[in-house]
């Protein structure tokens, strides 16, 4: 309150001024009116006088004499008057003419009048105003400020709800397709460190999903066909697609690494069971689920991922691809030779491990069934040069994978650094199957078409499948893939059945 | 350093001081200009009102000379003109002079809160 005085008293002061100021003003004015009125007086008397002046020839008159004395005199002439125009000019004129000049002169006059009535009448209110403010800041008034102040809008009540501006929602599909870089890459792997896999999951949740569908249906396909074929592949491709598919919206070597946050965010969303699996790999330290498709979910520190141009349009990432190769290669050196992590085979938990588990022994090695859908188209495409050039990364891999390994590997057994020495086979086999969930029933007949991420069980079927995975960017790729796929997977399949 | 900016503080009254009356003087000229215009402008009027049958005079000095009236027309107008163009004048240099005296204002203002603040911390010490 004694803020409000003082400011009422400033407010007071100020009013004061001002009204003293108009006040000013008005008596100014007034005493112009006054001149004025004085002039048009003057005036007034001069024209009277003119009027008069010629109804005599002359006039008798006491002259003025200096200041004190005054002489009779004659006032001869008398129409003829001599004007001051002004600015020192004259002009002799009738009396007549004389009185047109003063009616001229008696409008400007008016007119003077005329302003500074108005200005003192516009004065003369704001003195008014000015008193009543000063009334009203003295509060001597009757007359009360009112203020509201504008508090916050915490309390306001709105009915129903704020609208609150939607985030937009980040497609996964669209978000899969340009997220699944490297950087999305570490942050699978970090979200696999950390064990939480939903960051990935938004991204490759649509591929994912697509993975899983496809899977579901590759199952089905395979389950009717694995009496058949007994192919591992089917495993691989399904896996392997699906991580193509995946993977390939995020960088192709994220696939690999990320396998760990991507396997975990891709089955999960592909499919529950995969997603178990991972989740067990991921938890049982070894990322195992490298059953299918080697997913090495190493909970260490992931190295540095490179990129490695796997084959033409894939790449790698080498880091995620040595630990890939490594678990995968433990693994396979755990578990069956034959390429199935025999453990974990033996835990169907996903479409994936069907294909783990139904492996088709060809030649002592358990040959991962690849799915029908998958494996022959990969083997027109250009992917199957891939399988030359990984095979020569996996080589690398394999050997920085096991040096990675010894590293890296906190649930690593030491074992299977040794295993994966060992077994340059299922070494070969891991790698590849880092881009795919397809790892242990890969086991390759040569080294060369395991090199090529461990799509290439059947040699056709591995390179296009792992590099339908790691090449594709987009996820519109995909499906228009796996259409063709499909039907050249069948082909395939029947063929390798054969 | 208290005194120092008095000093400087008086040189920079002195000079706005020195401003405001230069100000003043234009102020007034254009003033007179002002009444110069009005008048002649009756002037002008009137003569207009006159006819050739009147002689018109101009006062030069004590001695009233008699002038042609369209001689007196003209020169009227062009009094007119020339007053015009002074009042111009008059106001372009009155802006001016505006634009300076205010800076010198600032000047002054910042000056006086040196000052103020020079004679706070001498009352501090103090």
């Amino acid at each position: 309150m004694a803020e409000k005085g003082q400011v009422d008293i400033e407010h007071l002061g100020g009013v004061i001024r001002l009204r003293e100021e108009h006040e000013k003003v008005v008596k100014d004015c007034e005493s112009r009116i006054q001149h004025w009125k004085k002039v048009s007086g003057d005036y007034e008397a001069l024209n009277d006088r003119l009027k008069t002046l010629p109804d005599q020839l002359s006039y008798d008159i006491m002259v003025p004499f200096g200041p004190l004395a005054f002489m009779p005199g004659k006032l001869v002439h008398t129409n003829e008057v001599t004007v001051l125009l002004g600015d020192n000019w004259f002009t002799k004129c009738s009396a007549k003419q004389a009185q047109k000049i003063v009616d001229h002169r008696m409008k400007y006059v008016k007119n003077e009048l005329d302003g500074l009535s108005k200005t003192i009448k516009d004065f003369e209110a704001r003195v008014g105003f000015a008193k009543n403010l000063e009334t009203i800041s003295a509060s001597k008034g009757d007359y009360v400020d009112i203020r509201e102040e504008v508090g916050n809008n915490d309390s306001v009540v709105t009915k129903g709800k704020q609208r609150m501006a939607h985030k937009p929602n980040s497609k996964p599909k669209q978000d899969v397709f340009f997220d699944f870089k490297e950087e999305d890459e570490e942050n699978e792997e970090e979200s696999r460190d950390s064990g939480s896999r939903k960051c990935i999951m938004t991204e490759e949740e649509l591929w994912a999903r697509l993975d899983e569908l496809e899977k579901l249906e590759e199952l089905q396909d395979e389950q009717d066909k694995l009496s058949d074929n007994g192919d591992m592949n089917g495993e691989d491709t399904s896996s392997s697609s699906s991580e193509e598919e995946k993977d390939a919206d995020a960088a192709t070597p994220v696939n690999g690494l990320s396998l760990k946050p991507g396997w975990s965010a891709l089955p999960s969303s592909t499919a529950p069971l995969r997603q178990d699996r991972k989740e067990e790999e991921d938890f049982e330290e070894e990322e195992e689920a490298n059953c299918l498709p080697t997913i090495y979910f190493s909970h260490t520190v992931e190295p540095k991922k490179v990129r490695i141009n796997t084959g033409k349009n894939t790449t790698l990432k080498f880091s995620e691809r040595k630990e890939q190769k490594e678990h995968s290669k433990r693994k396979k050196k755990n578990g069956h030779s034959n390429g199935h992590a025999h453990h974990e085979l033996h835990k169907i938990t996903t479409p994936a491990d069907l294909y783990r588990l139904f492996v088709d022994v060809k030649n002592g090695e358990p040959i991962p069934r690849k799915s029908i859908l998958k494996s022959r188209s990969r083997e027109n495409s250009v992917c199957s040069d891939t399988s030359e050039s990984s095979a020569a990364d996996f080589e690398e891999r394999r050997i920085m994978g096991r040096s990675f390994s010894h590293d890296e590997a906190t649930h690593s057994d030491t074992s299977d650094g040794i295993t994966e020495e060992d077994s340059p086979t299922a070494v070969l086999l891991q790698p590849p199957s880092r881009f795919e969930a397809f790892s242990g029933t890969v086991i390759e007949k040569d080294p060369m078409p395991s090199a090529v991420p461990h799509l290439t069980i059947s040699p056709p079927a591995l390179p296009t499948i792992l590099e339908k995975k790691q090449e594709e960017v987009a996820p519109d790729v995909a499906p228009p893939q796996q259409a063709p796929k499909r039907v050249s997977k069948f082909k395939a399949a029947r063929l390798q059945q054969k | 350093m208290a005194e120092a900016i008095q000093k400087k503080l008086k040189v920079e009254v002195e000079k706005y001081a020195q401003m405001q009356k230069e100000v003043s003087k234009s102020m007034s000229a254009r003033q007179k200009l002002e009444t110069q215009l009005t008048e002649n402008n009756i002037v002008k009027e009137e003569l207009d009102l006159l006819d050739c049958s009147n002689t018109v005079y101009k006062l030069i000095g004590p001695v009233l000379v008699k002038q042609d009236l369209d001689e007196a027309k003209a020169t009227v107008a062009k009094r007119l003109e020339y007053i015009n163009g002074e009042i111009q004048r008059y106001e372009t240099l009155l802006k001016d002079m505006e634009k300076k005296s205010e800076q010198h204002r600032e000047v002054l203002s910042s000056l006086q809160q040196e000052f103020q603040k020079a004679q706070g911390l001498a009352v501090g010490k103090v």
